[in-house]
């Protein structure tokens, strides 16, 4: 992949020596896996804004925009689990289920806040029962999650029928579709919540704890680190996270489908994977995690924009994802001097 | 639902052994509606058609599925204890082409007649086959879109796309492969995208957003089936301002509102309460001896913003409100 964007920038005109300079750093002192992937999404911005006219339009970088939010928010949630050594592969069904239950809820004639604070409420409660289990219970949260995959897709289906429940209020719609500044709304509401999530995380006492929980577990304890309150958090934001997004989806959608947001846990955590978290823990960011969303989107959007065989698509994202992680252990063999 | 079809089937069983050696009479005179899965709006309009057809036919029907179409064994399961019971006969959509097949066989070996309805098997041991034709339907949605784009343009010309559901799924590439064809006719409209939305309705969305950033002047699309009708219509909706026509597969009550509010301009309707409705009389006919026809078309309409009001497609929208008055040919 890097190789062949390398020739495509050459091909560009762009200065050789450049990218000469920064592989013989990368090979001197290594550059955090972090690093490499804003690089490497930044080259395919401008790769795509030379091949394709369309790709730095107004209109398709709201897309992008837009794109990236819903997925995105699910991500952060997915992150915080991650970065505790936990993982959460139930946050696709959450979403839907709370979105069918939103929906469901604004068809019986609810306010629209009443609504979204019943799906919310359920996206809590889920968590608060997916804490319970692997913290209380013992369970591993692969196991808690991925029977929570099962289960909550099946109550979205329980809950609607198996039909997708419509006939929204167009207030409730608007949300989704709605700019502010120029800005998509979506966009805005992804931002506040990634800085609120960055700030806990890089300054304050409690985002030190979660990583260090992540890091190890047995000596966070023992330096009396609260690990129940930290499983408790992260699992219920993963799954409140999770709720808000399926409420963003069907808002935009203007429809609540139980079939809605399928695999999205995968490409949550195949977007913190790439932007630097390691499923071992301890280690993860919140803007690693957005450009890392960010750059599924756009590989996605790129080969749309280029009419791409979706299928090569599918394997241009695997790929990426094989070649982040590799990058990353070797950075990692390095500094441990393996 | 799913574990509990058949306890309940060899419960039912059980009873009608002893009923049947109580009152000496021979096999059970019912005839099992067997679907694909029983958690969609598609197979429960299928079930109000049975319905309304057993009560007019006179026949005790039994409505059986599994709870997801992907469930293959269950839906073999099922077919397994049904023959077992010697039914009249069999009303079955097949979930798969292949799998199903030895079960109808089995069926017909067993002279219980099998009314295939939906999709096909891989065997031609059953009685009779009643199904879209899937092919025409995309042949009438390029008819339709090309027609949207004379009308708002004065000229069918102009470039369009269309989107997939799922690749690899028989009854799709025939709606794309009819919609391919069916665009043939007429030669100022070019066919310049196609992607594939992995049944995510989300998908469908972004795909038309780009579809219409890479191609700005682009005048129609068609989507192959209802979660991308929904997706490409809430794209058209989020967009605004100049949308190019749009022409969707199947009535979902989404799609529906779509229509009445002119973001979609055409749906290519199937007709599943007459595979019901015309499954179970066909079911009952076989029972007794009757001679069928192999394959029946129950038929495609083509609803649009103008005549979806019509009492003819009032029953086909909402089934609910459907009522048959006589064939009398097409």
């Amino acid at each position: 992949m890097s190789v062949l964007q390398t020739s495509e920038l050459n091909k560009q005109g762009v200065n050789v020596s450049v990218i000469d300079k920064l592989s013989q750093r990368i090979k001197q002192k290594g550059v955090p896996v972090e690093t490499f992937v804003v690089l490497l999404t930044a080259l395919l911005w401008v790769v795509l804004s030379f091949a394709s006219p369309y790709f730095l339009t107004e209109g398709n970088v709201l897309n992008i925009m837009r794109q990236v939010s819903i997925s995105g928010i699910i991500a952060f949630g997915v992150l915080f689990t991650i970065l505790i050594a936990g993982i959460d592969l139930s946050v696709g069904s959450v979403a839907a289920l709370a979105g069918v239950v939103v929906a469901k809820l604004l068809v019986l004639g609810l306010p629209i806040w009443l609504a979204v604070a019943g799906a919310m409420g359920l996206g809590i409660a889920i968590g608060l029962f997916n804490a319970f289990a692997i913290f209380r219970l013992g369970i591993p949260a692969f196991i808690v999650t991925l029977a929570g995959l099962q289960a909550y897709r099946g109550g979205a289906l329980l809950a609607s029928d198996g039909m997708s429940v419509s006939g929204l209020p167009k207030a409730f719609s608007a949300f989704a579709r709605g700019e502010f500044l120029g800005i998509p709304t979506l966009f805005w509401t992804m931002v506040i919540i990634g800085l609120i999530l960055h700030f806990v995380l890089t300054k304050t006492r409690t985002g030190r704890y979660l990583i260090a929980m992540g890091s190890n577990q047995e000596s966070a304890r023992r330096v009396g680190i609260n690990i129940s309150k930290m499983t408790f958090l992260a699992y219920t934001l993963s799954a409140a996270l999770a709720a808000l997004a399926g409420i963003l989806l069907v808002s935009r959608l203007s429809v609540g489908t139980p079939t809605a947001a399928m695999a999205y846990e995968l490409n949550a955590i195949a977007a913190a994977v790439v932007g630097g978290a390691s499923l071992f823990g301890g280690r993860g960011s919140i803007t690693g995690t957005f450009i890392g969303a960010l750059l599924f989107v756009t590989i996605a959007n790129g080969a749309n924009l280029l009419g791409v065989d979706p299928f090569w698509q599918m394997v241009a994202a695997g790929v990426l994802i094989a070649i982040v992680v590799y990058i990353d252990n070797v950075q990692k063999r390095r500094k441990s001097g393996v | 639902m799913k574990k509990f079809t058949p306890i309940l089937a060899s419960a039912t069983l059980a009873m009608s052994l002893v009923a049947t050696s109580m009152s000496a009479t021979a096999a059970e005179s019912y005839v099992p509606v067997i679907v694909k899965a029983t958690t969609s709006e598609y197979w429960q309009t299928v079930f109000l058609g049975a319905r309304a057809a057993a009560k007019d036919a006179g026949v005790r029907i039994e409505e059986l599925g599994a709870a997801a179409e992907s469930d293959i064994a269950e839906q073999i399961a099922i077919m397994e204890n049904t023959i077992t019971r010697q039914p009249t006969a069999i009303v079955l959509a097949p979930t798969a082409t292949d799998p199903l097949s030895g079960t109808v066989e089995a069926a017909t070996a067993a002279g219980i007649p099998v009314i295939l309805i939906d999709s096909a098997v891989g065997t031609d041991a059953y009685a009779s086959f009643l199904s879209t034709n899937n092919y025409v339907g995309g042949q009438k949605g390029a008819e339709a879109l090309a027609q949207c784009i004379k009308d708002k343009t004065g000229k069918a010309e102009g470039k369009v796309a269309y989107l997939t559901s799922l690749a690899g799924v028989e009854s799709l590439t025939s709606r794309d492969n009819g919609f391919l064809d069916g665009m043939k006719a007429f030669p100022g409209i070019e066919v310049v995208d196609n992607r594939i939305g992995n049944n995510d309705m989300a998908q469908g969305l972004t795909n038309t957003l780009d579809i219409m950033s890479r191609t700005p002047d682009l005048v129609g699309l068609f989507a192959d089936n209802a979660i991308m009708g929904i997706g490409a219509g809430a794209a058209l909706d989020e967009r605004g301002g100049n949308k190019p026509c749009l022409i969707a597969f199947d009535a979902d009550e989404q799609e529906v509102n779509l229509l009445k509010d002119n973001i979609i301009d055409g749906l290519i309707v199937q007709d599943p309460y007459m595979m019901g409705y015309a499954g179970v009389w066909f079911a009952a006919a076989a029972g007794h001896g009757a001679r069928l026809p192999k394959e029946i078309d129950t038929g495609v309409m083509v609803v649009t913003p103008s005549n979806y009001k019509e009492s003819k497609f009032a029953g086909l929208l909402d089934p609910k409100k459907r009522q048959l008055g006589s064939f009398v040919g097409e």
